[in-house]
């Protein structure tokens, strides 16, 4: 597409002056490496690696880590991705501010958002949510350069942290940034406080006094 | 010549495996009129993403979203039509069959809710509805796999004698909890009345209807028009991220019940998969959408 042109290229991964120049609301490409699951039973092993009760399988200090899950599998050749997708991030919420925190992670993503307790983890630490587009399928999978690595096999395949080498994936929206900026919340309080006005409209549609 | 385990097993596999590829036209339509109206840019841009990927999928023969979703199907016989053979179990073969045989290969969704394992297959997939059509000589069928990105927002309530007032609040409730979660711009089908069961149903049944189609029922196209410029009027915007486009139409489904009213919410995401084909007693396989 010819809007796509204007959109900037951030390459990952990022160091804490990329991530504070980025402010909510901006739309992005990305390339370089990413590491992608879509697993909750991921990030409790993740959590385990944390704790010290489990061996991290790859280093994920300073890296770009994205609720994105893939079908690979595993061929003669190593390990292929036939596609990725975001899920929605929101499941993680009670386990991402000490992952983020762990491990410093610069980027975290997915769809749907993050909650404050997870802004706030991304504020101090310095690190900037994205938003894929839900069904973007095609797009995104085409963005893929080279598979690095496929961890935890033994799960199915979107639980799978798997680590990719990608070329203009996206374009992303900055969903939260790392000043404490999020688009879900502020997009959550602003129909919250629309709200009266929203429902005082129905009921003069309707042509009924409201309750 | 009957509906047959045979015809019925390919139909329904078909049109599983279509859904996934092919955003339907009318919604396609849609999202093309809301990018007109868009005046936020990068609302306007993501839904330009979103028709971008619809392209690649249909264009190149690709998944739309890597949730294929878990096996959906409504299924209206014709009471003029034969039935041959053991139709319930050729629709779980079919999907069996797909499974094993369709490219690039499905991701495991199907959830044992006591365990959360994750397979191909489980208890009651795929998920039927049935129900008898007058005088038709054929099977309608439609498929609309679920997702988990807006499967997950469905809410309903039990009221008792409720004023339109308190049901279109609900319905801006429910909207307001889903938020940016569940990849708008959605499909809004809501059910109101009958039983717990029954509105749930009229919920599901509400988001097949196609955009531009209207509630023959003066009050409730009246009700759909307004609640869609209410939940438009919210902000979240398409994948979320702000806009004036959070949902792309709203239907409603009513039927009498007594005097505890359910009101049932249903959301689809953009995608809104749907496919519908017709089986004839002539042999034909008809696809509608």
């Amino acid at each position: 597409m010819t809007m796509s042109t204007a959109i900037p290229t951030l390459r990952l991964p990022l160091d804490l002056a990329d991530v504070r120049a980025l402010r909510a609301g901006d739309m992005v490409l990305l390339e370089g490496e990413i590491v992608i699951t879509a697993g909750l039973p991921t990030h409790l092993r993740l959590i385990e690696c944390v704790e010290g009760k489990r061996d991290l399988p790859r280093d994920l200090a300073g890296a770009a880590l994205f609720h994105l899950g893939s079908y690979s599998r595993e061929t003669p050749q190593g390990f292929e991705v036939l596609y990725m997708n975001p899920t929605t991030s929101t499941r993680f919420n009670p386990l991402m501010p000490r992952l983020i925190r762990h491990f410093g992670l610069r980027a975290v993503g997915g769809k749907g958002g993050l909650d404050r307790a997870s802004a706030e983890a991304m504020r101090e630490t310095g690190c900037v949510y994205f938003s894929f587009v839900g069904g973007g399928c095609p797009l995104l999978s085409d963005a893929i350069r080279e598979v690095l690595s496929v961890h935890w096999n033994d799960l199915v395949s979107h639980y799978r942290l798997v680590t990719l080498r990608v070329a203009a994936l996206g374009p992303v929206t900055i969903g939260i940034d790392a000043h404490g900026n999020s688009l879900y919340e502020r997009l959550s309080a602003a129909a919250e406080a629309r709200l009266p006005a929203i429902l005082a409209r129905l009921a003069a549609e309707r042509g009924t006094p409201p309750g | 010549m009957p509906i047959t385990y045979a015809r019925m097993k390919e139909a329904t596999a078909k049109l599983y495996e279509w859904s996934l590829r092919k955003v339907p036209d009318d919604t396609l339509a849609a999202l093309r009129e809301a990018r007109e109206r868009e005046s936020n840019e990068v609302a306007k841009r993501t839904l330009g993403i979103l028709l971008q990927s619809a392209t690649m999928a249909e264009t190149q023969d690709r998944l739309v979203c890597s949730d294929s979703g878990v096996p959906t199907y409504f299924i209206g016989l014709g009471t003029r039509a034969r039935l041959e053979g053991d139709i319930k179990r050729a629709i779980a073969d079919g999907f069996e069959e797909l499974v094993a045989t369709t490219s690039p290969p499905l991701l495991k969704h199907v959830t044992n809710p006591l365990t959360n394992e994750r397979s191909h297959r489980g208890k009651d997939m795929p998920l039927v509805t049935w129900d008898v059509i007058d005088g038709a000589d054929y099977a309608d069928i439609t498929c609309q796999p679920k997702a988990l990105g807006s499967g997950r927002w469905a809410a309903l309530e039990i009221f008792t004698f409720p004023t339109l007032e308190q049901i279109e609040r609900y319905v801006m409730d429910c909207v307001l909890k889903a938020g940016s979660q569940h990849c708008p711009p959605v499909m809004i089908g809501i059910g109101i009345g009958g039983s717990f069961d029954h509105c749930a149903k009229l919920a599901a049944k509400a988001t097949l209807r196609p955009f531009g189609s209207v509630n023959p029922e003066p009050l409730l196209a009246a009700m759909e028009a307004r609640l869609l410029e209410a939940v438009n009027a919210t902000g979240f915007g398409p994948m979320g991220t702000g806009g004036d486009t959070t949902a792309l139409g709203v239907h409603i489904e009513y039927a009498a019940g007594h005097g505890f009213t359910p009101v049932a919410v249903s959301f689809n995401c953009w995608i809104n998969r749907r496919t519908r084909a017709r089986l004839y007693e002539d042999g034909r396989f008809e696809r509608i959408e």
